[in-house]
C-alpha cells in the first residue's frame, strides 16, 4: 500500500450567488476601508490515505468529493495531489 | 389506519413533535433510528426537522449516507422531509436542487405567510439553509408569500408524485395544536393523509 495525500478545494458554480462572501464583504467593510473589494469563500479538505494504485487513489478522492464534500448541484471542486 | 415512520438522526429535535402531530390525528407512529434498515411497511415515513451529524459540511450531507435513507422504500411508502429532512432529501438527489444559506445569512425563525393549494396558511420555519436553489422538476406545493429566505420561484415545498417525495422548510407539526396557537399544520397532514 502507498501512502497519498490529496486536497478538495470545493467552491460555488459561478451562477450560484456566494451568500458568504457578499457577508464577508459586509464585515470587511465594517472594519476597514478597502478599495475595490472581492471576495470569494472556497473550502479546502486535506485528505491522507493509503491505497495499491494512483488509480484507486483518485477513484477514492472522487467518491469522497462527489458524495461529501460537494454537491453537484450547487458546487464544483478541484483535486490537488 | 395510517402507519408512520418517523426517522431520528443524530440531532433530529422534531421527532416527538411529529409523533403527537401522528397521534392527535389518529395515526400509528413508530420511530427510526438512522441505522436501522426499513424493511417495514409504513404508509409514510417522515424525515423530521433539527440537525442531523451538526449539519457539518452541510446540511444534510452526511445523513444522506445513513443506512435508513439508504433504504427508504422509495415510491411505495410516502417519504416527507420537513425542513432537515427536506435537506436531507435534496443532499440525496431524491428531490431536485439544493437548499443553500439564507439569503441574509441568519438563522431565521418566524411564523411566515405561505401558498398552499391555492390557499394561504401560516407555519413556523425554522432553518439557517432554506433558500431553495435549482431547476425544480417537482410540483411546487407550497411558497412563501414573502420569501423570508430568497429562494427560487419563493419555493417552500415541492412533491414528486411519481416517486411520492414530499419536501418543505415550514414545520407543519409545530402548527397542530391549537394550544401553540396555530393549526394550518393540520391541512398539511390531511394532504399527506389523501397522497398515501
Amino acid at each position: 500500500m502507498k501512502k497519498f495525500s490529496a486536497s478538495v478545494n470545493v467552491k460555488l458554480k459561478p451562477t450560484i450567488k456566494d451568500i458568504k462572501a457578499e457577508t464577508l464583504k459586509s464585515a470587511i467593510n465594517n472594519l476597514l476601508s478597502v478599495n475595490n473589494l472581492h471576495c470569494k469563500v472556497n473550502t479546502t479538505y486535506n485528505i491522507e490515505f493509503e491505497a495499491n494504485s494512483k488509480t484507486e487513489a483518485e477513484k477514492i478522492v472522487k467518491t469522497i468529493a462527489d458524495e461529501i464534500l460537494a454537491n453537484s448541484v450547487i458546487e464544483e471542486y478541484k483535486i490537488k495531489w | 389506519m395510517v402507519k408512520a415512520g418517523i426517522i431520528t438522526f443524530l440531532g433530529t429535535n422534531c421527532e416527538q413533535d411529529t409523533k403527537h402531530a401522528c397521534d392527535y390525528l389518529g395515526w400509528e407512529s413508530e420511530y427510526i433510528w438512522q441505522n436501522e434498515i426499513i424493511k417495514k411497511k409504513y404508509d409514510v415515513i417522515f424525515l423530521p426537522g433539527g440537525f442531523s451529524y451538526g449539519d457539518h459540511i452541510s446540511a444534510g450531507r452526511i445523513a444522506k449516507l445513513t443506512p435508513a435513507v439508504k433504504s427508504l422504500p422509495i415510491g411505495k411508502s410516502l417519504i416527507v422531509g420537513i425542513c432537515n429532512g427536506f435537506q436531507i432529501l435534496t443532499e440525496a438527489k431524491l428531490l431536485s436542487g439544493a437548499l443553500t444559506h439564507n439569503q441574509n445569512m441568519h438563522f431565521i425563525s418566524k411564523i411566515c405567510d405561505l401558498e398552499f393549494m391555492n390557499e394561504n396558511i401560516k407555519l413556523p420555519i425554522a432553518h439557517h439553509q432554506g433558500n431553495y436553489t435549482g431547476n425544480v422538476t417537482e410540483e411546487v406545493i407550497l411558497r412563501y408569500k414573502h420569501n423570508e429566505n430568497g429562494s427560487d420561484e419563493r419555493i417552500a415545498g415541492i412533491y414528486n408524485r411519481k416517486n411520492k417525495i414530499i419536501g418543505m422548510m415550514p414545520h407543519p407539526e409545530r402548527a397542530v395544536f391549537k394550544e401553540l396557537g396555530l393549526t394550518d399544520g393540520i391541512k398539511i397532514f390531511k394532504f399527506i393523509e389523501n397522497e398515501i
